[in-house]
């Protein structure tokens, strides 16, 4: 028997849907399409939407058995890990919904079908985005007018005092520059031309003519996906986060896909100071890589681009050799696992759960061939102009003014009334034509089962997500930089810290400049 | 037959585009039929004996009734029409790129200035460089030219001329290309943000014509960039392709 919903949880659970809605159409419409010769896209996306759909529900409510949502939010904020602007921002609220919609366009749905899931699954992204965001205060990076600004000043100390500063022709500039190209390359395609294994985030204000973007890569090595092993197990790294300060540029959006467009346009060549960084769930916060020297940053830069291109030419000539089914098999389970780490994060990924696709989502397979896949997918968000996509003519969307939205609300009417299944029930049985996983994953405490990592990340439990330090925010740092607690929990920060070990939580931004290398 | 909750509709006034308009329709029928056998009861049905009662094997047969009436799909991945070649319409040129040229009718096409160079097409310049790029003309348009230059190397000065605004099918080689002529995307594309990370010479969103594998070509990318703010004020702002005269 489905429990009924508030009018206010209705309420709340529409201005959500009308919110992703409106930002998943401007996004859409204001960049391209993904195209490729190599994978077929839209069909895997379609996949993945409809697997979300079956699956999600009941794999965050397992996730939340072991840690809330927002916890795990604060737990996040201090690592490299895909389950920030692109995953959890946009992935994880739109890629639900759109199987949603892609169901009732297809009559195997209603729109109150499954609607306690759909109230579930939106609260969740809720409190994890509300705490994810809370030092900039924003649900989403729409609400702050697409911008991203994370972190606290304690980590953006350390960040901005270790960078090592660099120009255009410097060894260390065209080392970096060139370790970024490799890897957003091989990013693509481990990710099978999917843009979700690099974000960035910022601006950060480093000085007035500077701002900091931080730059993440994820998923680089022997991990979660199957057709990474054997590829990628000497990338010494899963997860990778660069800093780059840009010099007389100003980043105007840094939106949930990803992307960042600056004036004037962003160049290269502005890069004037960079770092490199690991963590995963099992770091207390980032750990510097080959940040004990210039010429040390150069060489790690240089050989972890060559890490790259060796893995990158690797699992090109394995992916040439799968079937389509393989490839559809591999990008939709690259979609539908972009929120997987927060089952890292609580300590209970399983492969069954996060490398399989649903019977449910499996048997619309034969629909997707290449043509309906993008024409549909297309449909769905940017003409809408699917059945479920139409409302009264009055209407004017924002963004296009068509009488149009991207997601059907729930009706009021069902108030009281009953009359829909509030879940699609629990996870069916699973297949994938992809090859068993290898039960080896990389972490930052070196290669380990699944169990085993589950293991290790339930005993551990940073320092600055603990009890004693999690609250304390930077409203309580304002009026508290002097305190003993204050200097404690910068210290841990600080701990691997070049510039900064053991300075605590006095310095203001020109202190941090005056201590940073000049060349 | 039953009649489904989206069937009444004040303001849908079809399906969506032809193809899924044929699948969505016949995928509603389906649906109608089973939930009649069902005995009818949407919310015992929809997450219970539908899933039972909707199968792979019926959702096939919904696309082999499409395919049964002459429709052939369009191809987007190469791997879909090598797999079903009956299912999906020819790749033009795909096989053989030596007498391949693309021909796009938007293309601009100029006679020959005094050095010899006809304009024989337009592109957006991904980054605006100090000097033109020049090179030689090659196709790649699937895996087996992707896997030629990997196994034997990518011949020196190669402008390679692709149709995948993607940032795959190119992967293992791209790094080797003196410049690029995409016949997509935009310079936001996924192609267009690795040639910038990498410095390599971009035209993407490229019209061109009568421009085949071993030519000689001139890429305007001393011009102007294109910008993200271009495309939304619908601007031109493209830079040109130029076809060196043969020396023989």
């Amino acid at each position: 028997m489905s429990k009924e919903l508030s009018y206010a949880q209705l309420l709340e659970t529409n201005n959500l849907l009308q919110n992703h809605g409106e930002e998943t159409y401007w996004l859409c419409v204001t960049r391209t399409v993904q195209e490729s010769k190599l994978f077929p896209v839209s069909a895997y996306i379609l996949l993945s939407y409809l697997n979300a759909f079956y699956r999600w529900p009941t794999l965050l409510r397992k996730i939340e058995k072991h840690m809330p949502a927002e916890r795990i939010a604060d737990r996040v904020r201090n690592a490299t890990t895909k389950i920030e602007t692109i995953g959890t921002g946009w992935c994880l609220p739109n890629f639900y919904l759109l199987g949603r919609e892609h169901l009732i366009n297809m009559g195997m749905i209603r729109p109150q079908d499954a609607i306690e899931d759909v109230a579930y699954v939106l609260d969740f992204w809720k409190r994890y985005s509300l705490s994810w965001r809370r030092n900039e205060g924003h649900i989403s990076a729409r609400e702050a007018n697409h911008r991203c600004q994370i972190y606290p000043e304690r980590k953006l100390q350390v960040f901005h005092a270790d960078q090592y500063p660099c120009e255009a022709g410097d060894a260390l500039h065209t080392a970096a520059g060139k370790f970024m190209a490799a890897t957003a390359q091989y990013g693509f395609l481990a990710s099978c031309e999917c843009r979700v294994s690099m974000t960035a985030h910022g601006p950060y204000k480093v000085a007035d003519d500077c701002e900091m973007l931080v730059r993440n890569f994820y998923d680089l090595s022997q991990s979660d996906y199957p057709w990474l092993d054997g590829v990628a197990d000497d990338v010494p790294y899963n997860c990778l986060t660069v800093t780059t300060s840009v010099k007389d540029t100003h980043f105007y959006l840094v939106d949930d896909w990803g992307s960042f467009e600056a004036k004037p346009d962003y160049k290269a060549e502005n890069i004037c100071g960079v770092g490199l960084y690991t963590s995963d769930p099992l770091t207390e916060t980032h750990v510097p890589v080959g940040m004990g020297s210039r010429e040390e940053l150069t060489k790690t830069f240089e050989d972890l681009a060559e890490k790259m291109r060796e893995a990158n030419t690797k699992l090109w000539r394995r992916l040439a050799t799968y079937s389509r089914d393989q490839l559809l098999d591999a990008g939709a389970l690259v979609y539908y696992s972009i929120i997987k780490d927060i089952a890292h994060f609580a300590g209970c990924y399983e492969i069954d759960d996060w490398m399989m696709i649903d019977e449910r989502a499996q048997r619309f397979r034969g629909l997707l061939n290449d043509e309906y896949s993008n024409e549909v997918l297309g449909a769905m968000l940017v003409p809408l102009t699917l059945p479920s996509s139409q409302v009264q003519e009055y209407f004017m969307m924002l963004h296009g003014n068509q009488s149009r939205r991207v997601y059907t609300p729930f009706q009021y009417a069902l108030l009281g009334k009953g009359d829909y299944v509030g879940s699609v029930g629990g996870m069916g049985p699973g297949s994938s034509s992809l090859p068993k996983k290898v039960d080896r994953y990389r972490t930052t405490q070196g290669l380990i089962s699944n169990a085993e990592y589950n293991r290790r990340v339930k005993a551990f439990t940073p320092q600055l997500a603990s009890e004693k330090f999690r609250d304390l925010d930077e409203t309580w740092v304002k009026y508290h930089y002097d305190t003993p607690l204050a200097d404690e929990m910068y210290r841990i920060e600080q701990q691997y810290s070049r510039k900064l070990k053991g300075k605590g939580a006095g310095l203001r931004r020109a202190d941090i400049e005056a201590l940073r290398d000049r060349s | 037959m039953a009649r489904l909750f989206v069937d009444t509709d004040k303001f849908a006034d079809s399906e969506g585009p032809p193809i899924v308009e044929a699948f969505h329709s016949a995928l509603k029928d389906l649906v109608r039929r089973k939930l009649d056998e069902s005995g009818g009861d949407w919310n015992a049905f929809v997450f219970g004996k539908a899933q039972e009662l909707i199968t792979a094997k019926e959702i096939a047969a919904v696309e082999a009734r499409l395919l049964a009436t002459g429709h052939r799909y369009t191809v987007s991945a190469m791997i879909s029409q090598r797999e079903r070649p009956d299912a999906y319409k020819p790749v033009a040129g795909s096989e053989d790129p030596a007498t391949f040229s693309f021909e796009h009718p938007d293309a601009r096409v100029e006679a020959a200035d005094a050095q010899g160079r006809e304009v024989r097409g337009q592109g957006d310049n991904v980054v605006q460089g100090k000097t033109n790029t020049v090179g030689i003309a090659r196709y790649f348009r699937n895996n087996d030219n992707v896997m030629h230059c990997l196994n034997e190397g990518v011949p020196d000065n190669t402008i390679a001329i692709i149709d995948d605004s993607g940032g795959t099918l190119t992967a293992p080689i791209l790094e080797k290309f003196k410049g690029v002529i995409c016949a997509g995307g935009t310079i936001r594309s996924h192609l267009g943000i690795l040639t910038r990370e990498y410095g390599i010479p971009c035209l993407m969103n490229a019209r061109i014509s009568g421009i085949h594998e071993g030519d000689t070509v001139e890429l305007e990318t001393a011009g102007p960039a294109k910008t993200g703010e271009m495309y939304q004020r619908g601007e031109d702002g493209s830079v040109r392709i130029w076809k060196h005269a043969s020396k023989n």
